[in-house]
């Protein structure tokens, strides 16, 4: 079964920055990649960057900042009213 | 300058709980949510266990489908086996057995609804009781005074709030238990990620199946097991159904989508799409905390319930109930302790000891640790290298079914079966010795006096002579 997830998950609003990656800390170990269930991040040169439509997409579940160990990512929520909505959570 | 007696971060079941029964004693309450409306951020199964029908008679009588039209009953949950062709070998039901002590829960086991529903009717109760609930607002820093103490919360447009308490019901991510230092970062074994695929479904169709008068006679909850996926759950509402899996942090091998997918394209799982004419309408993934033992839940003026807490229970991690019961224990906690002026971390002990009490503190008092190393080193170990699925599953496919079969003569099947599960003890038996009898030892009260009823059991074998 092919399913394209943007197609079905639905973002609201003007949500800002939410997601900082410190690239001096990140030493490319691919685990935040791992674990994006939608995708959004990229290897490069040994560091992890985030896909520029990240906020259109990402479905807040902050899995990339819990599996950091080393603390290089930041995540705060997207502003209040902006962001992902679950019609059927 | 605003101030309130209670402050509460999110409006999910802890939160909303929490904001009921501080306004209806009379503190003046505020709770915050993220979300436009409570319950458009979060997702669960969401099956609904009978404690909070127990727990919660007055409240849950009124959760009815006016209020949340996809309400299903689940009497019943079918199991579904795979093996490693991803092939169905077995599919069981079992609805509430003769032990179960009271009603609702002889006649069901969980009710499902969306969070879509749910949080908005609970939050709506909380309002009702005179609490103030601001959406739209994330909060994202805790005031402190000079000793370091918690007195309020700033919200992203950077305004100030400040209370005499502030109860953390904000989630797995919280804002509470990182500012407030009470849980800066959860190691990996403590929390899963689960992501989970809603379908929809005609809801004539889902009737005929899984109604009261269906086929499979409210079996609206279901569970897949499998070699090469990690344990998934489905759970079915009156126009849809919600089909996830989850392992914990670390843990994972390839990204979890990839497992879900492998799943939901199986055969079976296909048969049943088609079967229900479904369609997948939304992809939803969140973090669930899955600990043997909940964080520390109090500081200085602050409690933490719910997820935030860790409070969801070791073996299956059912949250929505810890949750409610935790908001409720909180506010219980806060009222006590405005009234005696005494809002430290002396005074909010008493959280803690009403939760060690209580349904959800009985979870973790015994067995927390053996539970879950059971379930990580079972359905959980697919991903490891230890797949202990890789066994287990074909033995108990020849335990259950065996003898469902007419190919030879009947004493000549039950040899063979015998001594295929015979060629799988010498993984089973160490398996068992570390994992479940630890797991018995922990769970049995009194002595059952089982060692001689097996030495009996045993006595009847009666050594063959060679022929
Ligand atoms: C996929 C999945 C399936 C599950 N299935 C089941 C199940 O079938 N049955 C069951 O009992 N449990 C289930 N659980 C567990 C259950 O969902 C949780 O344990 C439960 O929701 C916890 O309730 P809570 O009130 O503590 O937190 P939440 O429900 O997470 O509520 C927290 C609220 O706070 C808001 N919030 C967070 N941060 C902020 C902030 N900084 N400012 C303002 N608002 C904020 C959020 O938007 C949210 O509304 C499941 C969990 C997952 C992830």
């Amino acid at each position: 079964m092919d399913i394209q997830l943007e197609k079905i998950s639905e973002h609201v609003g003007d949500t800002g920055d939410f997601i900082k990656v410190d690239s001096e800390k990140c030493n490319g170990c691919g685990q935040c990649a791992l674990v994006c269930v939608a995708n959004l991040w990229l290897i490069r040169k040994g560091k992890a960057i985030l896909k520029d439509d990240y906020t259109k997409k990402c479905l807040e579940c902050a899995a990339c900042y819990s599996v950091c160990d080393i603390g290089a990512i930041e995540f705060s929520y997207p502003r209040g009213g902006t962001g992902v909505v679950y019609l059927k959570g | 300058m605003t101030e309130y007696d209670v402050i509460i971060v999110g409006a999910g079941p802890g939160g909303s709980v929490s904001a009921k029964f501080c306004a209806e004693a009379g503190l003046k309450t505020v709770f915050f949510e993220r979300g436009r409306k409570p319950g458009e951020k979060n997702a669960s199964g969401c099956g609904l266990g009978p404690r909070m029908w127990r727990e919660f008679p007055e409240m849950m009588k009124r959760l009815t489908p006016d209020v949340a039209p996809n309400l299903r009953m689940a009497s019943c949950v079918i199991n579904h086996y795979l093996n490693k062709e991803m092939e169905e070998i077995a599919v069981e039901m079992y609805y509430p057995t003769a032990s179960v002590t009271y009603e609702p829960a002889k006649k069901f086991i969980t009710m499902n609804c969306y969070r879509s529903e749910f949080d908005p009717w609970i939050s709506s109760l909380a309002v009702e009781a005179g609490a103030e609930l601001r959406t739209s607002t994330l909060i994202k820093d805790l005031i402190k005074d000079d000793k370091g103490k918690t007195i309020g919360v700033q919200t992203d447009t950077g305004e100030k709030i400040f209370g005499k308490i502030i109860i953390g019901a904000d989630g797995v991510i919280s804002t509470v238990a990182i500012r407030s230092g009470l849980n800066p970062r959860w190691r990996p074994d403590q929390i899963t990620l689960v992501p989970q695929y809603d379908f929809s479904a005609p809801p004539d169709i889902i009737d005929k199946m899984f109604g009261s008068d269906g086929l499979f006679r409210d079996a609206a909850d279901g569970t897949w097991w499998g070699v090469t996926f990690p344990s998934a759950y489905q759970v079915i509402f009156g126009d849809g159904f919600h089909i996830g899996l989850g392992a914990w942090m670390g843990q994972w091998t390839s990204n979890p989508i990839n497992f879900l997918n492998k799943l939901i394209s199986s055969r079976p799982f296909q048969r049943m799409v088609k079967a229900l004419n479904a369609k997948p309408r939304e992809i939803q993934t969140h973090l669930l905390p899955w600990t043997q033992e909940p964080i520390k839940t109090y500081t200085d003026n602050v409690m933490l319930v719910g997820d935030a807490g860790g409070f969801p229970c070791p073996l299956e991690a059912e949250g929505v109930f810890p949750a409610m019961e935790t908001g409720k224990l909180a506010a219980e906690t806060a009222i006590k302790c405005i009234a005696d002026g005494d809002t430290s971390k002396q005074g909010l002990k008493l959280y803690e000891e009403k939760w060690r009490k209580s349904s959800t503190g009985i979870e973790f008092s015994t067995g927390g640790e053996t539970l879950q190393r059971l379930w990580k080193n079972l359905f959980f170990s697919v991903q490891s290298e230890k797949n202990n699925m890789e066994w287990f599953i074909p033995l108990y496919h020849e335990i259950r079914g065996g003898h469902f079969d007419w190919s030879e003569p009947h004493i000549i099947r039950m040899r063979q079966i015998l001594e295929t599960v015979r060629s799988y003890i010498p993984q089973a038996m160490p398996f068992f010795q570390k994992y479940v009898i630890p797991l018995i030892s922990d769970v049995i009260e009194e002595d059952l006096n089982l060692l001689p009823l097996f030495i009996k059991l045993t006595e009847g074998l009666r050594p063959k002579k060679k022929k």
